[in-house]
């Protein structure tokens, strides 16, 4: 449906500015400021359509491609990477004719180089291009500078030396303070047509300007969203910052309406420029058939056959790997006797992270007596978190909880006093000192940056002194406040640590969730983890999802000294779950990027020493390096030796290069969610591709505990996994395109060069290898205990319901598979030619390749 | 020493075809800049140990001359002295180092071959700019670095932003070039076969005389002063230096942190005694250097990007090198421009660490941490916050957010007319331009052969071969009309110094030779490349030939290299050898046809960039049945 002259003069109903903008507002993006990077589903605002039909609606609406080229597909059918069986499967399921299917089929290996090209969008062809072709004015050229320099210097958080806004001031009475009341005109508010205007409110302001230029009520709407998306990140982030002020560090006040009202009235200052007062407006314009329209058919969907089955049979070939491989392994013993089996040496709780997968993997393998735990990596400790140096306090868990509980860092030994307030001598190049101190500094210090710049670039691992590094974080002479004393909230209405049957409650939660309500080893590693990097705005992206972008450190040692606590135990024991005497905690942090890790709390080691502890180093250590291998076979530049220090000195140069845009690759690849006991995957290679969450379906008849696993891994993992799929599949409109020229912006956001929008997403860098498959959550579970969970998950359900991520359930016991959809349980049937290839060590599968690997059988492994 | 001044000199160059010639496999690309960059290390090193153990002269080399025609010689100098070591001894750190920094930084990037390419002609350029040793062949180098400078800007062409931006840099640089063309040209008028860096302080030695007169002396000195604080980014150009960070990171770093926005200093230094004689152009040095700092330090104060405050930083100290050179502290302004050069490289190569440094380091409950002081901080100085009325400190925000409107200005001055009337030019019918042509035609090829009728005839030739250019440059809607319109004028520009001077004849086709060449493969080029286009319908859009059609493309660059005079046809030189017959005895010509030169480049430049750049946007239409 295009404009049509019938379609000017009809009137819809009142146009109503806040409704408008409230409903324009949830296309944007949703990513915060950079400094807690929460992955979460691009496309979330699409979620209420099945997943092909949200990604066309959003295709069309930002002008970004829906899947991979045509050729990319060909080329993995080629590479054995989509098998046939797979195309039928999906060609099956394309919901076609039979008549269809088979020209269908026959189109599929045609040459097109254009079939992934972005379809006609809002974005690009909408009215607003009307002033680009038809009345030669570029205003996103003209107006775009000039808002985003209001707009990050009134929201910057502590780049520029002068502050914009005044304490409380709203953003609109800034801008009118600065264009009102100043010697110098702040151009353009200072043209006649616009001058007036700016006693309005911001409400008027908006209406007057879309009347002069748009001139019909029911292009507005349409009007006002190409004007936000023509520059989504600075939209979403005032969106943000409008709805959830204490996302910034110093609060702000603005909203989109007076974002809006301030960039409309630029665009008129400058179409009054160049065009007079008699310019045409948009409605006026002759010629706008072919104008595709927000209440045309913008918002219809519009699938590509082809590449909906091409994309759906590489993900269907890469499942089903994984299937085949849960379905044909021998069966295990399906009731552990815990008198025939050996108590473990130790036991490690690990974050379902993908990147922990191998590691565990390795683990297990140094030494086959410790058994692991995947749990999410807050370990069930929901709180804010203010450490010893830092300046306020940061939620540690996932985003959809609200945590009440505030825990302070505490020096055990008194402070020393900082002696200075002046800026360290090394530190001095983040300022930039333009005036005389910088003169007087370049004259002298400039030479000396010739050898430091020198020294870091060719020498990137010997560091200078000084640069505190994650893994160093953890000092031993810190604890935790987390007894609560008093049940007095602070002024910010957190209470000030737990007591014991809320510590109870928590430490309890966690072990019923990952089954662990017995059989404790003598010593229980709770492993955390971050990742250290230099140079690197998105470091918050490489931190643990689970603790909304931070490093999991202080929830490890909150669940150690929980778990560890007589009290709680006391309580646990009446709760049924009885933690031996013999038995401690001990918290640790494995730096992802470095593969180090660190043992925190040592002076409670100190007290109760434990034996096994020594060993259980020693394994990790091998196993750490072994992992850094692992690692290093998609490290193009890195060594592809035979020899694990050496991968391992690798990835620690990587991690502390200026020059390195990749410290890692962070969830590169991620692919499965298993949820269930660690034998089912204990004998699988799974290429550092799993989300594992340990759960025993014996101890959830009624699917309570699912529930809880359940609300956790969808938004974390799912949302993982579709950043980094719609990030890999456009990185220029998803994506954020690549690192190399970003330029950081008032600690809000990265931008490319001075006068760029945010960009939102994923960086290149992060998602180069990425094989964008939606997540394959396995439940080793019965299809009517999932049924039940799922009842109860409320909104999550979308998820699962329109295909989002793919949901599978493994019969304990039989290991039938059957495949959830939205009408029902369906049986997966493998056909039987799939074969799981078998190796007996990690190092034989992974050598040489540097493509992603499908599951492997280990043989001779013991579990 | 000869020998190593050779290899400084055509290694990189060397590099940069090897570069391309190569497959764009990445490890070979790498191979090939690692073995480049140690061996241009090496001989850097060696030569100035050389020189050094020489004991520091004031070394000349002829290599030999490669046109000469009367009094004309264009002679390949190389010139090696202090200033020159110190920045040879700069290019070398700063590109080795960023040449490793680039090995890892860039993998896997698709313009990895590109990159590299630019970067060596980008050193190509600069050791030319060092190590020549006349203003002829430094003007060489300096559009050498022009355009790699351009390149680079535009490096991530899908998105219009970095076009934009390039194209700016490059009007500005292509307006300063003004100076240094004419520079040259004077410089040729003024001091003969003595254009040599080398004798240029013998040449004011004998303080009695100035070895030319007082005016032209002072108008050379402010051509001079134009060319440096054009590439420098000093007043009134300082805007278009932090816009320029479009480019990768270490991009960034080497040219307008470190290397690039000192060539202005370079020049200075090099020309000196030419614009020291006298006190005048030290005082407008000075106060262009004073005007940079007051603008650029508190444009910094409101730039809330990182780069864009580095960028400033920078601009704010290479004002006060404007400075200390206009009071002739010249060993201090070495020292100053090395320490700047190289603690604003590392700055930039480390900003995107601001985020984890002030929200990690400067966190810190006990450190000052802007965020919870802002404001106490919010308007310096301190003492007279209180006093100073709310108007003032708005007044003073808002020039520091505009920085201080320069970049209207420049646009409002330079280029707005031009538009205005290369506009009128364009609506003129095509009756009267027929007309017009004819009638220049009729006078040129029937006009009686005496000299002197011809030289008037030059008039309005001349006059044509400028608003030509001026209608070649708002002309959007038709790229063919551009270039026949830069082509045009250049063939005037020929008519014209033929009628000033008919020995020229040789010289003007040597010349054409250049331009018309390009002319014809452009046309050739662009017709291949719109002929599926209905380019009037979206004048403004990025069409991405670059991606689309690449040889195409290339193509079409090497045209518009030919077309605006780039070192690498015969066009360069015959374009010096035309300003300097011309207006040997004709100085009034010098003008126009610089102002032709400079407004034919940025002219053909859009179309190049609106044709080439941008994000392939084909559409697709999909059916729903397939």
């Amino acid at each position: 449906m295009y404009l049509e002259d019938n379609h000017l003069h009809q009137h819809s109903p009142v146009f109503d500015l806040d409704a408008s903008i409230d409903h324009l507002a949830h296309w944007l993006p949703t990513q915060g400021p950079i400094k807690d990077f929460i992955h979460h589903n691009t496309l979330h605002a699409f979620q209420h359509l099945p997943f092909h039909e949200g990604v066309s609606v959003a295709g069309k609406l930002f002008g970004a491609r829906s899947y991979l080229p045509l050729d990319d597909y060909q080329r993995m059918f080629r590479e054995g990477r989509i098998k046939q069986h797979a195309l039928d499967w999906a060609l099956e399921r394309a919901g076609c004719s039979e008549e269809q299917t088979q020209a269908l089929r026959s189109t599929l290996f045609d040459q097109d180089r254009r079939s992934h090209y972005p379809p006609v969008s809002l974005v690009n062809h909408g009215i607003r291009n009307a002033w680009m072709n038809r009345m030669e004015v570029d205003l996103n050229a003209m107006v775009h500078p000039i808002l985003f320099r209001l707009l990050a210097n009134f929201l910057d958080q502590g780049i520029s030396r002068w502050t914009l806004p005044k304490n409380g001031e709203r953003f609109w009475d800034c801008v009118l303070r600065l264009a009102q009341n100043s010697l110098l005109p702040l151009y353009p508010f200072n043209e006649l047509a616009v001058r007036e205007l700016l006693n309005q409110s911001p409400d008027e302001v908006i209406k007057h300007c879309l009347q002069k230029m748009v001139g019909s009520e029911a292009l507005y709407e349409q009007y006002l969203l190409e004007v936000l998306l023509a520059h989504p990140g600075w939209s979403g982030m005032v969106r943000i910052v409008e709805q959830s002020p204490k996302s910034l560090l110093a609060r702000r006040r603005i909203s989109l309406k007076e974002m809006l009202a301030v960039e409309l009235l630029c665009e008129l200052a400058f179409v009054h420029i160049r065009k007079g007062d008699g310019f045409l407006n948009i409605a006026a314009l002759p010629n706008l058939q072919g104008i595709p329209l927000l209440d045309g058919d913008v918002l219809r969907p519009n699938v590509p056959l082809r590449m909906r089955v091409w994309h759906e049979a590489m993900e269907w070939s890469l499942h089903s790997e994984l299937l085949a491989a849960l379905k044909n392994q021998s069966p295990l013993p399906a009731k552990q006797d815990s008198v025939s089996k050996p108590l473990p040496e130790a036991q490690a709780f690990f974050c379902i992270d993908d990147r922990e997968c191998s590691l565990r993997r390795y683990l297990e393998e140094v030494n086959p007596a410790i058994e692991t735990f995947g749990a999410a990596g807050f370990f069930g400790i929901d709180f804010l978190y203010q450490g010893l140096d830092d300046a306020y306090p940061v939620a540690q868990c996932p985003v959809v909880i609200k945590p009440k509980h505030l825990i302070r860092e505490g020096s055990a030994k008194p402070k020393a006093e900082k002696k200075t307030k002046s800026p360290e001598f090394g530190k001095m190049h983040f300022s930039a000192h333009s005036m005389f101190r910088g003169w007087l500094y370049t004259q002298t210090l400039g030479l000396g940056y010739a050898a430091r710049m020198a020294w870091n670039v060719f020498r990137p691992t010997l560091k200078l002194p000084g640069i505190k590094a994650l893994s160093e974080v953890g000092e031993a002479h810190t604890h935790l406040h987390l007894l609560r004393e008093n049940d007095e909230p602070t002024e910010d209405g957190y209470l000030l640590g737990f007591s014991l049957p809320e510590m109870a409650d928590r430490v309890g939660g966690l072990l019923r969730n990952i089954g662990l309500t017995k059989d404790f080893a003598p010593l229980v590693v709770v492993v955390a983890h971050g990742s250290s990097s230099v140079n690197n705005p998105h470091f918050a992206a490489y931190d643990c999802g689970a603790c909304s972008g931070k490093p999991g450190a202080p929830n490890a040692r909150a669940f150690a000294w929980m778990a560890n606590h007589d009290g709680v135990r006391e309580i646990l024991r009446e709760r049924g779950i009885a933690i031996p005497d013999t038995t401690r905690f001990v918290p640790a942090l494995h730096n992802t990027s470095r593969d180090e890790i660190t043992y925190f709390d040592q002076q409670d080691l100190a007290k109760h020493p434990i034996k096994e502890l020594h060993a259980f180093k020693q394994a990790m250590q091998h196993a750490l390096q072994r992992n850094a291998r692992e690692r290093c076979r998609w490290f193009e530049l890195g060594p592809q030796s035979h020899s694990s220090e050496e991968a391992h000195d690798h990835v620690i140069a990587r991690a502390s290069s200026i020059f390195e845009p990749r410290p890692e690759y962070n969830h590169s690849n991620n692919l499965y969610c298993i949820v269930g006991r660690r034998a089912l995957t204990r004998h699988l290679f799974m290429d550092r591709r799993a989300f594992l969450h340990s759960y025993d379906s014996e101890t959830d008849a009624t699917g309570e505990i699912l529930v809880k696993i359940m609300s956790a891994i969808i938004p974390v993992c799912g949302g993982i996994n579709l950043e980094y799929l719609f990030s890999r599949v456009d990185n220029s409109v998803y994506g954020a395109g690549t690192k190399l020229p970003h330029n950081v912006i008032g600690l809000l956001g990265v931008a490319n060069g001075v006068e760029g929008d945010l960009r939102t997403g994923l960086p290149q860098q992060m998602i180069e290898v990425h094989e964008p498959a939606r997540l394959l959550i396995v439940i080793e579970q019965s299809r009517e205990v999932i049924d039940m969970a799922f009842a109860r998950i409320g909104d999550l359900k979308e998820w699962a319901d329109n295909d989002w991520v793919r949901v599978a359930a493994c019969q304990p016991g039989s290991k039938a598979l059957s495949l959830y959809t939205k009408s029902g349980w369906e049986a997966i049937e493998l056909p039987a030619e799939i074969e799981v290839p078998v190796a007996n060590r990690s190092e034989k599968i992974i050598g040489g390749r540097g493509t992603t690997i499908p599951v492997h059988q280990f043989t001779g492994r013991h579990s | 020493m000869n020998q190593l001044l050779l290899a400084c000199q055509f290694l990189p160059l060397l590099g940069l075809l090897l570069i391309f010639l190569s497959k764009g496999n990445e490890k070979r690309i790498a191979t090939i800049s690692f073995w480049f960059s140690h061996a241009m290390g090496v001989s850097i090193v060696a030569l100035l140990s050389l020189w050094a153990v020489a004991g520091f002269p004031e070394y000349e080399y002829h290599w030999f001359t490669l046109y000469e025609q009367g009094d004309y010689a264009f002679p390949i100098l190389f010139y090696l002295d202090k200033v020159g070591a110190a920045y040879l001894f700069c290019v070398w750190t700063i590109f080795a180092i960023i040449v490793k920094y680039c090995r890892v930084y860039l993998h896997r990037e698709q313009g990895y071959k590109r990159f590299f390419q630019t970067i060596f002609g980008f050193v190509f350029g600069l050791n030319l700019i060092v190590l020549s040793g006349s203003i002829d062949m430094l003007f060489a180098g300096w559009e050498i670095v022009g355009i790699s400078s351009f390149l680079l800007i535009a490096f991530y062409r899908h998105r219009p932003q970095p076009v934009r931006n390039a194209l700016r840099a490059y009007t500005i640089y292509r307006f300063c070039d003004v100076g240094l063309l004419l520079g040259a040209w004077m410089s040729h008028l003024l001091f003969h076969e003595s254009s040599h860096f080398s004798e240029l302080s013998r040449l004011f030695e004998n303080d009695a005389m100035p070895p030319a007169g007082y005016l032209s002396l002072s108008v050379l000195s402010w051509l001079i002063i134009l060319a440096a604080s054009g590439k420098s980014a000093q007043f009134p150009f300082s805007f278009w230096l932090p816009r320029a960070m479009e480019g990768p990171t270490p991009s960034s770093a080497i040219f307008y942190g470190a290397l690039s926005i000192h060539l202005g200093v370079f020049l200075l230094l090099r020309t000196m005694p030419i614009w020291s004689y006298q006190v005048l152009p030290r005082l407008i040095l000075f106060s262009i250097g004073l005007l940079t700092v007051i603008v650029a330090s508190l444009s910094e104060k409101t730039q809330s990007n990182i780069k864009g405050q580095v960028a400033y930083a920078s601009i704010t100290q290479v004002g006060f090198m404007f400075m200390e050179l206009a009071l002739g502290l010249e060993a201090l302004v070495l020292l100053h421009f090395m320490g700047n050069a190289f603690l604003r490289c590392y700055q930039l190569l480390v900003s995107p660490s601001i985020v984890a440094h002030l929200l990690r380091v400067e966190g810190a409950v006990d450190t000052d941490f802007y965020i919870k002081n802002s404001s106490s901080l919010q308007f310096l100085p301190v003492s007279i916050r209180s006093t100073l009325p709310e108007v003032l400190q708005n007044t003073l925000y808002v020039f520091a957010l505009q920085e201080g409107n320069l970049e209207r200005l420049v646009r409002n001055i330079l280029w707005n007319p031009l538009k205005k009337l290369g506009a009128k030019i364009n609506a003129a019918g095509f009756k009267v331009k027929a007309l017009v042509a004819l009638a220049l035609l009729g006078l040129v090829v029937l006009a009686p052969v005496s000299g002197g009728v011809k030289i008037y005839l030059s008039i309005p030739v001349s006059l044509a071969m400028v608003l030509v250019s001026f209608g070649a440059f708002s002309e959007k809607r038709s790229p063919m009309n551009v270039w026949n319109g830069v082509a045009l004028s250049s063939l005037l520009a020929g008519i014209a110094v033929w009628l000033l001077n008919s020995a020229a004849l040789t010289d003007v086709a040597l010349f054409l030779t250049g331009i018309v060449p390009a002319w014809l493969l452009g046309l050739w080029v662009l017709a291949r490349m719109l002929k599926h286009e209905n380019f009037a319908e979206a004048p403004f859009v990025y069409r991405a030939m670059a991606e689309t059609r690449p040889g195409m493309s290339l193509l079409l660059f090497l045209s518009f290299l030919g077309l605006v005079g780039f070192p690498i046809t015969p066009a360069f030189l015959g374009q010096d050898l035309l300003l300097f017959h011309a207006s040997n005895q004709h100085p009034w010509f010098a003008a126009p046809i610089t102002i032709a030169f400079v407004v034919n480049g940025i002219a053909a430049a859009r179309v190049f960039l609106r044709l080439c750049m941008g994000r392939p946007t084909e559409v697709c239409v999909v059916d729903q049945s397939r």
